[in-house]
């Protein structure tokens, strides 16, 4: 796993507990919705979160191949590497 | 097993008073003036202005122009802001629901004052009683914190006491100034979802004891009930600057759950089924909770119609909505005699109540 989608996971961790109060682990393998118990309130905390740390836009589109935290690690990372740096 | 509603024992609903405050702001109006704050914390401000839109209000009424919200900071200021403005609402919507059914403020027997969106002692009823001249005798009961479900179930409590009194007359005020509670500073998503959700409003249902000779709805029984273990789902946490809202998405799921076992236990208990009900009077709780309510209950879209369209015009009332919903079907000449109706809300707790009227 490349050093950026680690920090995405990273993130990921640290949104769950602290503001979503989750109190187990998260690994890049867990589900989002099966295993973390994530609700539509969760994920867009999730996705708000994620955009706010890495100043890029996760869509509704972006969603539909996105089934663990590896996956959406995967997704951050595109989208950082898409978005030109001025508009971060 | 219920005897014709002449000879009935059971309470009844006279008149629903509705009133709004005076300064509309539209949804994009109001998204317009949240964008700036956002833009502190958050970068897809898309995305924010999105959840404003999926909530299907189209605006509020607020209780101070849109511009004055700004140098209320405090708890205090909030709070001073809030009593100003619930006692002439109060005022307000008191006549005229008194009006409605023929009466004078000397009439009334009990008031029951409900609201989850501000604190004054004297709680807002007595300070009505020096300006609607009530009796002296007034009984009154101030019920802060049940939320959104204290419409409906300040109805019931006022209902419980109609049984014993049976000649008395009782009012039920629900001053509900959600845009006074407003955190502007808490920029977490369910603070986001909430400032795009709730309006200002108020609502005075007047009830009279069965011995009233006159005209309205009875309430013929009610149910609260509790869900245990559910206390994060709803409420506040209260802070130095007021109200801070504790908001999860679980509440479409509650109801999903719990309410059609619900309803059916508490109809099979008056005798009745779900399709014996003609009229469907539900908290606006939300767009994910009306769809719950209608999918839960097997209700056909305009079922719920009068919930979304008051969604729709003046946002979540919080405890006054399902009070607003209950005055629009009184008024439709919809129901005919004999027609049963259920009012039902949700709130804190996490709880619903249900009563059950018969017109």
């Amino acid at each position: 796993m490349a050093e950026l989608e680690r920090d995405v996971v990273a993130e990921v961790r640290r949104i769950l507990g602290e503001e979503l109060d989750w109190k187990g682990a998260v690994e890049p393998s867990h589900d989002l919705l099966k295993d973390l118990q994530l609700d539509s309130l969760g994920l867009t905390v999730l996705a708000v979160g994620l955009e706010n740390r890495f100043r890029v836009k996760l869509s509704e589109e972006d969603a539909a191949g996105v089934t663990t935290v590896a996956d959406l690690a995967r997704l951050v990372s595109r989208r950082v590497a898409e978005t030109p740096e001025e508009r971060r | 097993m219920h005897s014709a509603s002449s000879l009935d024992p059971s309470p009844l609903v006279r008149a629903v008073g509705r009133a709004l405050p005076p300064h509309y702001a539209s949804q994009e109006q109001l998204i317009g003036a949240f964008r700036e704050l956002w833009s502190k914390k958050h970068f897809n401000l898309e995305r924010l202005e999105d959840l404003h839109r999926a909530v299907n209000v189209s605006g509020r009424f607020l209780s101070l122009p849109i511009d004055e919200y700004h140098p209320l900071v405090s708890f205090q200021q909030r709070n001073d802001a809030w009593i100003h403005a619930a006692v002439e609402l109060g005022e307000k919507v008191v006549r005229q629901a008194l009006d409605k059914a023929g009466l004078t403020p000397r009439d009334v027997d009990h008031v029951f004052f409900v609201t989850v969106t501000g604190l004054a002692v004297p709680s807002i009823e007595a300070r009505l009683a020096n300006r609607l001249r009530f009796r002296e005798d007034l009984r009154r009961t101030p019920l802060f914190g049940l939320g959104c479900v204290a419409g409906a179930a300040g109805v019931a409590r006022a209902v419980d006491y109609l049984r014993a009194w049976p000649r008395h007359t009782a009012l039920v005020l629900s001053v509900e100034l959600c845009s006074l509670t407003l955190q502007r500073e808490d920029l977490s998503i369910p603070n986001i979802i909430a400032s795009g959700l709730f309006g200002d409003g108020a609502a005075c249902v007047v009830l009279q004891g069965a011995e009233a000779k006159a005209q309205g709805p009875r309430v013929v029984a009610s149910r609260a009930v509790f869900y245990p273990d559910t206390e994060r789902i709803m409420g506040w946490d209260i802070v130095d600057t007021g109200f801070k809202v504790v908001l999860s998405a679980k509440v479409p799921q509650l109801v999903r759950e719990n309410v059609r076992a619900n309803v059916d236990t508490f109809l099979a208990e008056q005798g009745l089924k779900r399709t014996d009900i003609r009229h469907w009077v539900a908290h606006t709780g939300g767009p994910k909770v009306l769809e719950a309510f209608a999918e839960s209950l097997e209700l056909p879209r305009e079922a719920l119609a009068r919930s979304w369209a008051s969604l729709r015009e003046v946002g979540n009332l919080s405890s006054a909505s399902v009070l607003f919903v209950l005055g629009e079907t009184m008024e439709s000449q919809e129901p005919r005699p004999g027609d049963w109706g259920i009012m039902m809300a949700m709130g804190p707790g996490f709880c619903a109540e249900l009563v059950l009227l018969r017109w």
